[in-house]
């Protein structure tokens, strides 16, 4: 079965046979629901990767429209009958086209920028929020690329917050985590993760809170990042941070939740977010779709970017969710959640898309 | 199909809705089976006028056309195995009037059975057919396939279902059948012809289902039996006791261990276990049900019995019939997994002779099934890489197809025949049957160009 070509690839070789072509996980992508195209499905990509490994294919240019066009949400092995991890064989089988000199051009690009910039979108001037960087502090918080230079209401806001609940914190002169380049092929940049490493220590914090769920998984599971486990360090995402904190308002309105992938399937959190919105609006509904069967936004694993259009496709059914429940506020824990999010709403959507930080502060200024 | 015939295709159906890419190429080789081969492209036809010229296109340049749902077939019936040109039906997928006071929808093949059934839940109603794949596979899949389910003992399967439809001959022409009343005696049913047809005479374009109102009332219970016998008397008894039982599943003593040591699940050492529910419009219908059921449990020396009290507990219980067949599919990274069925007094019969074909063969393999309408889903797990395993266990097969079609029973219960069951045809069919079938064949389509090669109709 094996060729031996494909040595990242053929760590997998039994995983991908154990994919029965059962296609159950049509119910589940979002690739799939976007544009009803199996060959994006994860069915889809482990078909073409056993002829891989049956020496039937190349791994060439040909296969990249559907091997780099997963958003990596796992729902799909979330719901494998046959437990196939399709999200670690969809990194592998990356890893290995980049290494055989094909890739999509947005990733390489990204890696390229990564190389040269601090942050994914080669942006020269940070936003500094008017807040100090680099203090002694109990609190780290780590914005994280969309928050800093994409979603700077939302940060915003949560720094607001941090404020308000009078945390003892500080920023950083923060460089991306790096960690989504292990997604698409690529490694995560050692002198990119030295310098936040660096950086996070020198403020003596005992704790990290970051804006973004991907760093949180970065920070608290890669090995590069060992030595801030090491320290001590607790790591924290922003809503375990915010379910600890007594917030004292409420709302009438009706409020749903959209479940991050890198939160959700990806790290298990699903009831933090969750304790908090409650708390502050008793009026909360789930959607169809919810916890562990969250449908994805569509922003992920690098597909906003190389596959912009059915990435707001796959927004857009996510936000038909929100008007099945009627929900008056969408409220999620992710920056790059909001951005697409609030990207593919429709004028007619009434609803208002935010993170539960900003809404928190909407709450507070009335 | 060649460069013309793709051009022709493309104006059809629009630039967009055709694609000959290597990615969608490979994904349309395949289904749910063990079976491959490449079509030359793929088309998304949005009515049934563009498929009427696809097929008239077909016959004049001699290209197969496979219709598609979800590709989840597991007998091949939607491999391409000559090449030419798939029809995907997924833009067809609206549910195009639901006439709860006629008991009645109409929808397009597309339409995802769970898409049905959520938009039939608020008015209390449901298409009782339930397979296993409902979450993913298509109406017209399952009208071409006469899909079944785990509640056939009491509901049916998807032909009991099917009152009316337009479907694309294979000349291009577009037909109704059937009826818009709940009955009727008039003529020929050429609407059955096509229930179950798996696309070899027809693109179905549009189906008008029954419907059911949804129960309400529910009863779950799971017992165990130290032999085979006991249970199958238990499955006659209940048969016999003046009920239909919902559902009414078997599991015997490999499942059953597979279940303990690989899903850690909660059984005793026994030889069979009983899945059997009742259900109702009001507890005491389904309660009625389940007190009959748990006498012929005490009749038959059940060694256990649990009663589900809420739809948790239940749910519990099923969990463990759910998880049956994926937990043994991933003992080996191929199975072999059959829909053999039989008279119900037959089920006992039709295990054993299964257990005793794999004596001395060294795979593992799983037998459960819908013992309320006969129907086992034997599972042989083996390795598909090596080609003397894929051999022996396409023996094991043939002989298991024979034990059935001895017992008078069928190949096929619920999956269709395609490419997997072909062979076998005869030993189910006598010949005269055969060339009926063949001659249907022929009259509909004398240029074989609608999904040849399946259910050994060109021999």
């Amino acid at each position: 079965m094996t060729s031996d070509k494909h040595p990242l690839l053929e760590k997998f070789t039994e995983q991908i046979q154990h994919c029965t072509r059962c296609g159950f996980c049509q119910a589940h992508c979002p690739v799939f629901g976007a544009t009803g195209r199996p060959a994006l499905n994860a069915r889809g990509k482990m078909l073409l990767l056993k002829e891989v490994l049956a020496g039937k294919l190349e791994l060439n240019q040909e296969l990249v429209d559907s091997l780099f066009q997963c958003t990596t949400c796992a729902s799909c092995a979330t719901n494998c009958p046959s437990g196939v991890d399709v999200p670690g064989i969809i990194k592998a089988a990356r890893q290995e086209m980049v290494g055989l000199g094909t890739c999509h051009p947005a990733f390489t690009g990204m890696n390229q920028v990564l190389d040269d910039h601090d942050n994914i979108y080669a942006e020269d001037e940070p936003e500094d929020f008017d807040r100090e960087r680099g203090k002694q502090a109990e609190v780290v918080y780590f914005i994280g690329c969309v928050g800093q230079y994409r979603e700077e209401e939302a940060t915003e806001a949560a720094l607001d917050l941090l404020d308000h609940l009078e945390v003892d914190y500080t920023l950083i002169d923060e460089v991306c985590c790096s960690g989504v380049l292990e997604d698409v092929g690529f490694s995560i940049k050692p002198a990119l993760a030295a310098k936040n490493i660096e950086r996070i220590l020198a403020t003596g914090a005992k704790t990290l809170v970051t804006g973004c769920p991907y760093c949180y998984r970065t920070f608290s599971g890669k090995d590069i990042y060992a030595p801030l486990r090491e320290a001590g360090l607790e790591i924290l995402h922003f809503s375990q941070f915010l379910a600890r904190q007594e917030l004292g308002v409420t709302t009438d309105l009706k409020v749903t939740y959209h479940d991050p992938c890198d939160l959700g399937r990806h790290c298990g959190i699903y009831e933090e977010p969750r304790k908090t919105i409650k708390a502050l609006a008793p009026n909360f509904v789930e959607m169809p779709s919810n916890h562990a069967n969250a449908l994805c936004c569509g922003a992920g694993g690098g597909v906003r970017g190389a596959y912009a259009k059915n990435s707001l496709a796959m927004a857009r059914r996510r936000l038909d969710e929100v008007e099945e429940v009627g929900a008056d506020i969408l409220l999620t824990e992710c920056n790059s959640c909001v951005h697409n999010l609030a990207n593919a709403k429709l004028r007619a959507q009434k609803f208002q898309v935010m993170t539960t930080a900003q809404f928190i502060m909407e709450l507070l200024d009335d | 199909m060649d460069q013309r015939d793709k051009e022709a295709i493309r104006e059809i159906v629009g630039e967009d809705h055709f694609s000959d890419e290597l990615i969608d190429l490979v994904s349309y080789s395949y289904d749910s089976s063990d079976h491959d081969h490449r079509p030359g492209g793929v088309a998304y036809p949005a009515d049934s006028e563009q498929i009427s010229r696809i097929m008239q296109l077909a016959n004049e340049r001699r290209f197969p056309v496979i219709p598609r749902g979800a590709g989840t077939s597991l007998a091949g019936s939607a491999v391409p195995i000559q090449g030419g040109l798939v029809l995907d039906m997924v833009r067809m997928n609206r549910i195009l009037d639901i006439r709860i006071p006629d008991r009645q929808v109409v929808v397009q093949p597309g339409v995802v059975y769970a898409a049905l059934q959520k938009a039939l839940a608020p008015s209390g109603f449901c298409f009782p057919p339930d397979p296993a794949s409902g979450k993913v596979c298509t109406l017209g899949g399952n009208v071409a396939t006469n899909a079944g389910g785990i509640r056939g003992a009491k509901y049916g399967v998807t032909r009991d279902y099917v009152l009316a439809l337009e479907v694309v001959l294979p000349d291009g022409r577009i037909m109704h059948t059937g009826t818009k009343c709940m009955k009727s005696s008039s003529g020929l049913d050429t609407t059955r012809i096509f229930v179950g047809s798996e696309g070899v005479l027809g693109v179905i374009t549009e189906i008008t289902l029954k419907i059911n109102p949804m129960p309400t009332a529910f009863r779950t219970a799971l017992a165990s039996f130290e032999t085979l016998r006991q249970a199958g008397q238990a499955v006659t008894d209940i048969m016999h006791s003046g009920i239909l039982p919902s559902v009414l599943e078997i599991m015997e003593e490999n499942t059953i261990r597979v279940l303990r040591e690989n899903y850690g699940a909660d059984l005793p050492d026994v030889s069979a276990l009983l899945l059997v529910e009742t259900d109702g419009y009001t507890d005491g219908e389904a309660e009625y049900g389940m007190g009959k059921v748990a006498t012929a449990f005490e009749a038959n020396q059940a060694k256990t019995v649990s009663m589900a009290k809420d739809r948790e507990e239940a749910e519990k219980l099923w969990a463990i019939r759910r998880a049956a067949g994926s937990v043994a599919g991933g003992l080996r990274p191929n199975n072999l997994s059959e829909d053999v069925t039989v008279p119900i007094s037959k089920v006992p019969d039709l295990l054993e002779g299964i257990q005793k074909l794999m004596v001395g063969h060294k795979y593992p393999f799983v037998i459960f099934g819908h013992a309320g309408d006969g129907n086992l889903h034997p599972k042989i797990m083996f390795d598909g890489s090596d080609p003397q395993q894929v051999r022996e266990v396409h023996q094991i097969a043939e002989q298991m197809f024979k034990l059935t079609c001895g017992l008078g029973g069928t190949l096929s219960g619920e999956h269709g025949i395609g490419l997997a069951k072909a062979p076998y045809m005869h030993l189910e069919h006598e010949p005269l049957a055969m060339e009926m079938m063949r001659l249907l064949k022929r009259t509909l389509d004398p240029n074989n160009v609608l999904n040849p090669g399946k259910m050994a109709l060109e021999d």
